[in-house]
């Protein structure tokens, strides 16, 4: 009996696996160096996103595909980029990093596209980056929404930009600001104990900022009842009069919501990453008003702010384009890296290749028009885009405003530079923003 | 020549796979890699539901243990890739040997709640210790493919030899074992216990070498799974990785090692289906979720229709006939004038 069992698992096997793989087979193409990039045609270009649309990450970050495929629409109906109309193909990664790497897989591989635009998360951009060997390809994976400093090695990521500043530079200038702010008070801080909250505790060292009190997590353990509860007691033992908290929004709702149940004041001074009211607000809407007066970090103009052109801009792209949803940081972050993305296509030129596009980058990037109150980091050496944080109060919306109703911007580098007082205007957009 | 020498027909299917890697795109190639892990993996919980009649819905915790310690090995000790391997296979089967010891006093219900837990709960003490580097996970690179295979020689191809290699040479040594005196013992435990310890079998020992096994089998498709993706993190071997394969296990058969490309092939081919799918109908929030609902429906069906798997499902039709005479090895015990028989 065995032999004829054996001989119908081989057989099944065999037939099976080579139906499926040949049945599925396309024709393999023909390898031509002459040929063009991928996902370029003389009327298109054909860019792709992998972010989570669906699972527990996404509120908030869901709406960043929307906002980049309003604003390159919008281009789209303006003539495009030197002629060309931009698609977006727009991938659900759900945060898992498995996921991601199978649809940037997707997006390369069967949607053939020319670059990556806009992906987001320290750990899917990187196992996305390193399995897809984006370098290798010469794929070009602009403006990733993520801080870490890690991405700025060149030699690492040679195709890779980022759009934020890095964490060190953020902890830098929070470092500055709390010394300022809050001399001789008892300070405390909060920090998510991996490559994120490790960059900002490297950044407040250079800064020469020390803490009364040093709370890590490990990500991830902010989702458990107990871990929120046991930090406002350990402030409370402390004292600690400032907390500054380094982690994600998932960690200040849990911290912000405990101390409010324990009756524990503090001024809670958060990191960029940590204070998304739309996030909160998926968690429990009633969460939101804890941020009033709490410190928060920002590099580009505040969503509920009117009076600049490009917001102005922004909301009536995002009205026309997705008039049912509201329009948050998330929206502002989305349509800045389409925007980005086409200065940088643009810059270009008519004749774009990946190679080129990169080239733009490095040679003209720190020139390109940009929605953000800092200067633009780009060069061959550095592949960081904003460089610097205003510092604002949240109100009990959850908005961010600046403090002295001006933006005052303080800019660095990642290294032991200083922080200093930023000079830079922005520039007048371009004409309807294009 | 075939029926007498399996190891053939092993090397013979392996030398289509190669020329296949050469024809495909490379998309295809990957997908083709992803097969061979999920084949692994399939193949492990095979040999621990059907044979040994253990359950076990949380077999993505052993393919983390095999993940996480390949990469640790590849990162501290600059591992070469098949010693990466090695530990991984090591380290899981220590865990299984583990949970084993439990598992052979549980059973049914008590056993798949315990090793659910598992899976739930190692993803948690991954993030407790930052050498697992937390929700980001660490990096599992194997390096470039070597440069004697050329320069138009692919990672994915890279990632599918490695891993069709292991497969193979993996599947071949399951099917030994499955036809040895263990495979026969498990299979007897798995029919009557009662009847196989009076055979003289072991049951607690047999139950517990087979998780043990089963967990090296599992560790070594968690290295490949981590290889294929460049990386380990929590999020690469979520509870939905262990439903997949207790899924894929179930549409494969859970008795025989027969129908194991169906399993694999089908949740490989499963995303394929959804995005056509939602490309005629819908978006691409769709793509992602649906096929979490093809998955459990096909789960629903098969345990309907061909609650065996389709391969034993045929052979059964064959028997009906009077073509063969394929069936469960028999194990009865005389005592007195009392029988006992494995033989239901």
């Amino acid at each position: 009996m065995i032999r004829i069992n054996r001989r119908k698992l081989i057989t099944t096997s065999a037939v099976l696996a080579i139906a499926a793989l040949t049945v599925a087979t396309v024709p393999a193409q023909a390898l031509n160096p002459q040929m063009a990039d991928p996902g370029i045609t003389a009327s298109t270009i054909k860019l792709g996103v992998t972010s989570p649309l669906t699972g527990i990450a996404s509120p908030g970050y869901n709406k960043i595909p929307g906002a980049m495929k309003a604003y390159f629409d919008y281009v789209n109906t303006n003539g495009g980029v030197n002629g060309r109309k931009i698609t977006l193909v727009s991938k659900d990664d759900q945060y898992i990093p498995t996921t991601a790497v199978a649809k940037a897989n997707e997006l390369i591989l069967r949607d053939k596209v020319f670059a990556l635009v806009g992906t987001l998360g320290t750990a899917s951009t990187k196992a996305l980056t390193a399995s897809t060997q984006l370098s290798k390809r010469g794929i070009p994976s602009l403006f990733v929404n993520t801080g870490w400093s890690g991405f700025a090695d060149k030699k690492a990521y040679p195709t890779t930009f980022s759009i934020l500043p890095s964490y060190q530079m953020e902890a830098k200038i929070m470092a500055k600001y709390v010394k300022e702010t809050y001399a001789g008070k008892k300070i405390a801080i909060i920090y998510q104990d991996d490559d994120f909250g490790r960059d900002a505790l490297a950044g407040f060292k250079t800064a020469g900022l020390t803490f009364d009190t040093y709370i890590p997590y490990a990500s991830g353990s902010q989702a458990l009842p107990a871990t929120g509860a046991g930090w406002i007691s350990k402030l409370k033992t402390a004292g600690a009069e400032v907390t500054v908290l380094f982690g994600v929004t998932s960690a200040s709702t849990a911290a912000l919501a405990n101390a409010y149940g324990a009756g524990f004041k503090t001024q809670w001074v958060l990191g960029s990453v940590g204070g998304d009211a739309t996030t909160i607000a998926a968690t429990n809407k009633a969460y939101v008003p804890l941020l009033f007066g709490a410190k928060g970090f920002s590099f580009a103009p505040a969503p509920t702010d009117t009076t600049d052109e490009y917001i102005k801009l922004f909301q009536s792209i995002y009205a026309t384009a997705q008039p049912t949803q509201t329009f948050d940081n998330n929206v502002v972050a989305g349509m800045s890296n389409a925007f980005l993305a086409v200065q940088a296509l643009k810059a270009a030129g008519a004749n774009l290749t990946r190679a080129g596009l990169i080239k733009a980058i490095e040679t003209k990037g720190s020139t390109f028009a940009s929605p953000f109150l800092t200067p633009l980091g780009y060069s061959s050496t550095s592949h960081v885009g904003a460089t610097g944080y205003w510092v604002g109060t949240y109100g009990p919306t959850g908005a961010l405003t600046p403090d002295g109703g001006k933006y005052t911007v303080y800019t660095t580098d990642s290294g032991t530079g200083p922080v200093v007082l930023s000079t830079y205007t922005r520039p007048a957009m371009p004409a309807k923003g294009l | 020549m075939l029926k007498k020498h399996p190891i053939i027909t092993f090397i013979f299917f392996g030398f289509i796979l190669f020329l296949i890697s050469n024809r495909l795109d490379e998309l295809r190639v990957y997908q083709g890699a992803t097969v061979a892990v999920y084949a692994i993996g399939i193949a492990s919980l095979i040999l621990l539901i059907g044979y040994s009649g253990q359950v076990s819905l949380g077999h993505g915790a052993f393919l983390a243990i095999g993940g996480f310690a390949a990469a640790l090995a590849r990162i501290h000790f600059d591992a070469p890739i098949w010693l990466t391997f090695v530990v991984a296979v090591l380290a899981a089967a220590i865990g299984g040997a583990l949970l084993g010891l439990a598992a052979a006093r549980l059973s049914g219900p008590y056993l798949a709640g315990t090793t659910l837990a598992l899976a739930i709960g190692l993803p948690s003490i991954a993030n407790q210790f930052s050498i697992f580097g937390g929700e980001q996970g660490i990096s599992f690179d194997i390096g470039l493919p070597p440069a004697s295979l050329g320069e138009d020689f692919t990672q994915y191809k890279w990632f599918f030899w490695i891993s069709w290699t292991v497969a193979l040479i993996t599947l071949y040594w399951l099917r030994n074992i499955l036809n040895s005196r263990y495979g026969r013992g498990w299979r007897a435990v798995r029919s009557n216990d009662v009847a196989a310890e009076l055979a003289g079998i072991h049951v607690g020992r047999n139950k517990v070498l087979a998780f043990t096994i089963s967990a090296g089998l599992a560790g070594l498709a968690g290295a490949l799974l981590a290889m294929t993706i460049s990386l380990a993190s929590p999020g690469v071997f979520p509870l939905a990785l262990s439903f997949s394969l207790a899924t894929g296990a179930v549409l494969s058969g859970v008795t025989t090692l027969g129908g194991i490309m169906i399993g694999s092939v089908t949740l490989v081919a499963i995303p394929e289906i959804a995005l056509a799918i939602a490309n005629r109908y819908g978006s691409e929030t769709i793509t992602t979720n649906l096929p979490g609902l093809l998955v459990s429906a096909l789960l629903i069906l098969t345990v309907l229709f061909v609650p065996n798997g389709p391969v034993e499902q045929m052979h059964a039709k064959r028997a009906k006939r009077g073509h063969s005479s394929h069936s469960p090895v028999e194990i009865s015990v005389r005592v007195g004038s009392k029988t006992w028989s494995t033989k239901k």
